[in-house]
């Protein structure tokens, strides 16, 4: 069921009130009942799929176990490999098995070789990559020893399907999330209620932001040969927030969400369009993946270390594997691409670490220099995302070429006006997470000092804001991942 | 967490409380099809599909009546006959009704069925539309309609629309659309090969949805008096129709015995203009009505 539907606003207050009711039945109940709640969650999308994570859920359980009693290096790693094995091989076959044979048979069709191999024509099961790799991490830290098994099947369950997170994150680690689970958690009415303010700032990205810029988006991408530069700016522009608002605002419905349960997920967005390089761009956006890739896949290649061919390697091997873990599409790999190019100049002159506060700290608004910087980081990650959202490589092309067309057409207003309404929905967006950029979300702190019935009048027109734009529902971006 | 919960519904009552009241604004600029839905049960009614929801004005045929009908024609998609019409039409009439006045107008599409569907009742594709799905009809507002039925976003509600369409408080569809010469040539050829090349291959004459027409008629019947009607159509689209159902007049004339009347009005086709081959524009559909509504009166009439 998706977070912006009728079925969800049933099931969430009905697994709240169950779940603190139970509260005084101990720690095992509740989290008995969030696993129940989080099985039935995924069921709704596919049941058959409940069994693949049944199985990925048992399988790293069984590892880790396996693992940290092995009596000797052989075992343990025969286990780990195990895992690591199975799971990637999983993902392997639902998400990239067509793409790689067709490309394969695209390949030797180029050097005048025609074959035929099957496809198969699998549905790809809703969230795959993020349990898949909530699993891979326990494992590997188990192997590492930076955590030890957990034996209890419930929790390690729970950490795997926990659903806030299990169809599109965030990525979790056990480290950050198992020992919450094993704690006793009291309600906290104030953590709550910021929970609830995170879901309405979050459905507010997806419903009103991101929903009404991919109605624009997909008429622009679908017949780019007819418009000119300025209207495929435009939906280079509003492809740009559309997945920040789908994915940031999904993020926020599934932090808050946890948060009514007592629980904390890990930060996944942080404003990353005030970013004032790609460095900081990639720490501030889906820092969950990010962060995953950069412990389990950069630092274990040899992170910055080494010679410079290994940097470089190691980064392109990264954002690679990054571009092809959001889809089975060579546009993902060449996204990917230009991001390691993006960042490469950073990294090999040492300024990939220059801007780790928040911009304008202190301050109401951005220098001249930062502003240029964030524009700048801004307009080469909108080059990017035409590649993230064309259907393949020659569209992507194809698109930039006659968005860098007639420049001319950009000085026209008249392409502008019919998009006035969403331009200044973005803008209220931009501002308000400016206002909010030192804090985790938009409505932190925002109105706090306003009378209760000013801050509620707010908060009620928002929702109802929310509401108005609701119907015909479109699903999230990420859940094809 | 009392204090929570009580908080948060209130909350949650006031929005929406206020999101429905927004929601209540919904009128005939929302869509072809709401207004139907909020009106209280009626004692006259006219049935049929877009034809009729375009063809017959209820104002007009009041003039020459003196009764309020109200037009509860939807689409071919909508509105064929069959089970979920009746029950649909059923629950719009006011049981209390006793000399009820019903124009249920007929043409070969109502009464056919897709081939790979065939007489199966329980794939009839008006099982999941509006008219199907809707069970509550005579409510304002009609917010299951609105919740479950309204496509688009719900602040169309709000919005005033293009002016295309606008569905009247009797329920007469009003299509304004332009009628040059080669406005109406293009969507008449447009319309003409949808019927030829993707309606005609697949659809066939159906006996339950004849049977269905037939148990429509009894239950209006026992209310009232049942007039049927075939509406004008262009006279190519006619041509096609009746190469395709060669056995409809046959059959309309035998179930038409169970009716106070049937006017088969296709040999009027040339007199009238249609926006698209297919629906009467709404001149053509005030001109029609008031013929229908005269012939009524002459039935009525003859029957004294």
């Amino acid at each position: 069921m998706l977070f912006n539907s009728l079925d969800f606003a049933i099931f969430l207050p009905i697994v709240f009130l169950l779940y603190w009711a139970l509260a005084d039945r101990g720690l095992r109940t509740q989290n008995l009942l969030l696993l129940a709640a989080s099985y039935y969650f995924y069921a709704c999308w596919d049941w058959r799929f409940l069994f693949l994570l049944l199985f990925s859920t048992l399988l790293d359980y069984v590892s880790g176990l396996r693992i940290a009693s092995a009596r000797t290096a052989w075992t343990k790693r025969a286990w780990f490999w195990t895992s690591i094995g199975v799971n990637l091989g999983f993902l392997g076959l639902f998400k990239y098995y067509d793409f790689f044979i067709v490309s394969f048979i695209e390949m030797l069709s180029v050097v005048g070789i025609r074959a035929h191999a099957p496809t198969l024509g699998i549905i790809l099961p809703v969230g795959i990559s993020f349990y898949t790799f909530h699993g891979l991490s326990y494992v590997i830290d188990v192997y590492k020893d930076r955590i030890r098994p957990e034996r209890g099947l419930v929790d390690y369950a729970l950490f795997v399907s926990f659903f806030p997170l299990l169809v599109a994150g965030p990525i979790e680690r056990a480290t950050h999330l198992l020992p919450q689970l094993k704690r006793a958690r009291t309600f906290d009415p104030v953590k709550a209620v910021d929970g609830l303010r995170q879901i309405l700032w979050g459905l507010f990205k997806k419903i009103v932001i991101a929903d009404q810029c991919a109605k624009v988006v997909d008429v622009l991408f679908d017949q780019y040969e007819i418009h000119g530069g300025a209207s495929l700016f435009l939906g280079a522009l509003f492809f740009a927030f559309q997945i920040y608002g789908d994915f940031s605002g999904y993020s926020d419905i599934a932090i808050g969400t946890a948060r009514l349960f007592g629980v904390e997920l890990l930060r996944n967005f942080a404003y990353p369009y005030f970013s004032r390089d790609i460095a900081e761009f990639w720490r501030r956006w889906h820092i969950s993946l990010s962060s995953w890739f950069r412990d389990y896949l950069y630092i274990p290649l040899g992170g910055s270390k080494g010679t410079l061919w290994s940097r470089v390697r190691n980064t392109f091997i990264v954002f690679l594997v990054s571009g092809l873990w959001h889809g089975a599409n060579w546009t993902f790999v060449v996204w990917g691409a230009l991001n390691a190019i993006y960042f490469l100049p950073l990294l090999l002159t040492d300024r990939n670490r220059t801007n780790l506060d928040t911009v304008a700290q202190g301050r109401t608004l951005p220098s001249m220099r930062e502003l240029l910087a964030m524009g700048g980081t801004f307009g080469l990650t909108l080059i990017a995302w035409v590649f993230f959202r064309a259907d393949n490589v020659r569209h992507a092309t194809g698109y930039l070429a006659r968005m860098f067309s007639n420049p001319a057409s950009y000085f026209d207003h008249a392409r502008y006006a019919p998009h006035l309404l969403l331009l200044t929905g973005i803008a209220v967006l931009l501002v308000a997470e400016w206002r909010a950029r030192e804090q985790r979300h938009a409505l932190e702190a925002f109105g706090l000092r306003w009378a209760r019935p000013v801050r509620w009048s707010f908060y009620g027109a928002l929702a109802v804001t929310v509401l108005l734009f609701s119907g015909g529902e479109e699903t999230f971006i990420y859940f094809q991942f | 967490m009392k204090r929570f919960l009580l908080m948060t519904v209130s909350f949650c009552v006031i929005v929406v409380a206020g999101f429905l009241l927004l929601l209540s604004r919904a009128d005939g600029h929302t869509d072809a099809f709401y207004l139907r839905f909020t009106t209280p049960r009626q004692p006259h009614l006219i049935v049929g599909t877009s034809r009729a929801g375009q063809g017959l004005r209820p104002a007009v045929l009041r003039e020459e009546l003196g009764i309020d009908l109200f037009n509860y024609g939807f689409t071919l998609g909508q509105s064929p006959y069959g089970a979920a019409y009746f029950e649909s039409i059923r629950r719009k009439l006011d049981p209390a009704t006793r000399n009820g006045v019903f124009i249920v107008t007929v043409d070969p599409w109502c009464l056919a069925s897709t081939r790979n569907v065939g007489e199966d009742t329980t794939r009839f594709r008006e099982l999941s539309n509006i008219v199907g799905t809707t069970r509550w009809v005579n409510v304002s507002p009609n917010l299951e309609y609105l919740v479950e039925n309204l496509t688009g976003r719900y602040y169309t509600v709000l919005e005033r629309g293009d002016g295309e369409l606008y569905l009247h408080a009797d329920g007469w569809l009003e299509v304004t659309v332009p009628m040059d010469t080669a406005t109406v040539l293009g969507r008449r050829a447009r319309r003409l090969a949808t019927y030829r090349d993707d309606y005609i291959p697949i659809y066939i004459r159906s006996e339950v949805r004849e049977m269905a027409l037939q148990r429509t008629i009894q239950l209006l019947k026992a209310h009232g008096h049942v007039y049927m009607v075939r509406l004008p159509v262009d006279t190519a689209m006619y041509a096609l129709e009746q190469a395709h159902f060669p056995a409809f007049d046959g059959t309309m004339e035998r179930i038409a015995r169970q009716t106070d009347g049937y006017w088969d009005m296709s040999p009027l086709n040339a007199e009238f203009r249609y926006n698209d081959g297919n629906h009467l524009n709404k001149e053509a559909a005030r001109e029609v009505s008031h013929r229908v509504g005269q012939w009524i009166h002459q039935q009525e009439q003859e029957r004294r």
